[in-house]
């Protein structure tokens, strides 16, 4: 009897790599005294060999393992994501861990299996699948948060995260078990196909609770509350994973969850995701103004995204769909562009995170300015850059479905999200510098910013390039 | 007959598993608490066996109350000054916890009270589920159950990460 195909290996060709990988990264760690350089070129090496079989798994379109994961198409596009988010990650991480004394070898092992979590999610045919994907990278980026652990900061974080996170588990756990205990399977489609049919009250409470756990791992209002500290408290490099990759997987699988129900346009479903995106953008953006902490600035703004992305979930359409996947391109890019810089700027003991320690930037490092303006411009969602179409994507796709209130709100409070992202920028140009320390710029994190900026701008001037692929995917 | 039998050991159960857990969150004792947890998971293990699952019962009493909570006790015994020590169980915004916790509650009662419940009739005794899970482990769930691995892993990692003695400045 066989269990098994070749085709299913070779379908999951990316991910074999990716834990592979992490296997190797261990042993290496094991075995060599001091392998840093070692254990981060073949980190890197991994991770391109598994965007190399993402490409070739990308024209199947399957199930495998007995419809356990998705093969091709949608699984490898978003893989291809994590893996490039991941490479950005450990080029900004090398040199910042060294300025922050905290170069440990783990480092690396921990981001590479997160990732490999990310990509289980965004590959889910099953319940299961999504929830072993979650705790894989939830796990990891538990201990990650936990980074800086001889600081207050990274302990709170670390544990604020922990509690809360396993909160969510529970919720989602508990989904999951009254789903399986009214259909008998867990398998996604077949759960979801009669949802409106189907109006068992466990059934519709299982739904309700699986809502809750996505809505806490994209960080929607009201599950929000970790974003903040726990991004302030982890390492720069930490959170800017956390934000584009973490965010990226759990949005991937919440559309292969509840894409099927969305698409009958059930009213009361519908309500709710809009009713959670209309709050995530208000008060995401409205608790943005009032910041201080450019790290934290950014949590708040990430919960306003989160919000922005919602919207094209709650209009159900297969325009809101491919709008939400465009966005978490270019949302993932800018992110990573913005933390980039921050990472680069910031001093050795956390100094150099408030709106004043940017003051006179762009006179003492023109480059770095700019393209921290560029991440800026793009993420309030200004015309030549890639923000301004995911925007557009979403808020179109709101008004198709008759949720036009919905735009409006979008949009209104996009207007009040450009304060306290072009502050920065006002802070950067037009005030007088106080310090004149040396910045340090390491020449490969300054690469994979220059790299990820030239794509948000390629993504914004020929969005047609991704979104033609984008169109196929589901 | 039979069936005010299987009530009588539900109720049992389910009485055990509630005083028990209760203890677990309410002491003020750390000992006590770690203790009490022993008859919680055993009565889970009970309450499985009620519903017919052989084997997650018995994984429950390996893992749970032999493995992990003799962990627990060992750990809180050999930690020093902890039994004395008098936890706070205070909450912080109790109004906001008592509406948010009553309301999850009430929907989730009335849930169960407005569902119409599948009723099974057993009429031969029930075969062992061992075998199927044991199958199924390694057919239709082969993928699932090396990912578990996977997760351990990690798990370990982490830990041994964060309990290591801090290290140098390089």
């Amino acid at each position: 009897m066989e269990f098994f195909s070749k085709a299913d290996l070779i379908g999951t060709l990316p991910l074999l790599v990716v834990f592979g990988c992490s296997l190797l990264l261990l042993l290496l760690d094991a075995l060599f005294k001091d392998a840093k350089k070692l254990v981060f070129s073949v980190g890197i090496i991994g991770m391109l060999t598994a965007i190399g079989c993402s490409l070739y798994t990308f024209p199947l379109s399957a199930t495998a393992f007995s419809d356990m994961v998705l093969v091709g198409g949608y699984a490898s596009f978003f893989n291809i994501l994590f893996l490039t988010i991941g490479i950005i990650v450990f080029l900004l991480s090398y040199s910042y861990l060294e300025k922050q004394h905290y170069h440990l070898k783990e480092f690396y092992t921990l981001i590479v299996i997160s990732i490999s979590g990310m990509m289980l999610m965004a590959s889910s045919a099953d319940l299961i699948i999504i929830f072993l994907g979650i705790e894989i990278m939830s796990v990891c980026f538990y201990v990650l948060a936990g980074y800086k652990r001889i600081k207050v900061e990274g302990n709170e974080a670390a544990l604020k995260y922990f509690l809360l996170g396993a909160f969510a588990t529970g919720f989602l756990l508990y989904g999951i078990a009254l789903i399986y205990g009214t259909m008998g399977t867990t398998n996604l489609i077949r759960i979801s196909q009669n949802f409106d049919a189907f109006s068992h009250p466990l059934y519709l409470a299982g739904w309700g609770l699986l809502l809750i756990g996505f809505s806490f791992k994209i960080a929607a209002v009201p599950f929000h509350m970790w974003a903040p500290d726990v991004y302030e408290g982890s390492l720069t490099t930490v959170t800017a994973l956390m934000s584009t990759g973490g965010k990226a997987a759990a949005f991937s699988s919440f559309i292969l969850a509840f894409s099927i129900p969305l698409s009958m346009h059930n009213e009361k479903l519908m309500m709710v995701i809009a009713i959670l995106s209309a709050a995530s953008m208000l008060i995401g953006n409205v608790f943005g103004l009032a910041q201080k902490n450019i790290k934290r600035m950014l949590a708040y703004s990430s919960i306003a995204h989160a919000g922005y992305m919602l919207v094209g979930l709650a209009s159900g359409t297969k325009l809101g769909m491919d709008g939400i996947i465009f966005y978490l391109i270019s949302y993932s890019l800018t992110n990573l562009g913005a933390f980039g810089i921050i990472s680069i700027f910031e001093k050795e003991n956390g100094g150099n995170l408030s709106y004043e320690d940017y003051a006179g930037l762009g006179s003492r490092k023109p480059i770095l300015a700019a393209l921290l303006s560029l991440c800026m411009f793009s993420l309030v969602g200004i015309p030549p850059f890639a923000g301004f179409i995911g925007k557009y994507y979403l808020f179109a796709s709101a008004v198709q479905s008759n949720l036009t209130w919905l735009a409006i709100i979008g949009v209104m409070t996009s207007l009040v999200s450009t304060y306290y992202y072009l502050r920065i920028v006002v802070y950067m140009y037009f005030r007088e510098s106080q310090q004149s320390e040396l910045i340090f710029v390491p020449s490969l994190a300054l690469a994979s910013v220059v790299l990820v900026s030239i794509g948000i701008f390629i993504f914004g001037i020929f969005p047609s390039l991704i979104l033609n692929v984008i169109q196929n995917l589901l | 007959m039979f069936l005010q039998l299987f009530d009588i050991i539900f109720y049992f159960f389910a009485t055990v598993t509630l005083i028990s857990a209760g203890i677990v969150v309410f002491s003020k004792n750390i000992v006590r608490s770690a203790f009490s947890l022993v008859f919680t998971f055993f009565g889970i293990a009970g309450l499985y066996v009620l519903l017919n699952a052989d084997f997650v019962a018995v994984a429950q009493l390996f893992v749970y109350v032999g493995g992990i909570l003799v962990l627990l006790l060992f750990a809180v015994m050999l930690t020093q000054k902890i039994s004395n020590l008098q936890m706070k169980i205070t909450t912080l915004h109790p109004i906001i916890a008592i509406i948010l916790v009553a309301s999850l509650i009430g929907v989730l009662c009335g849930i169960v009270r407005m569902n119409d419940w599948r009723i099974i009739t057993i009429s031969e005794i029930p075969q062992s589920t061992a075998q199927s899970i044991g199958k199924a482990l390694i057919t239709t769930h082969i993928l699932p159950f090396e990912i578990i691995s996977v997760i351990l892993l990690v798990a370990i990692i982490g830990a041994a990460m964060l309990a290591r003695k801090s290290e140098k400045k390089s």
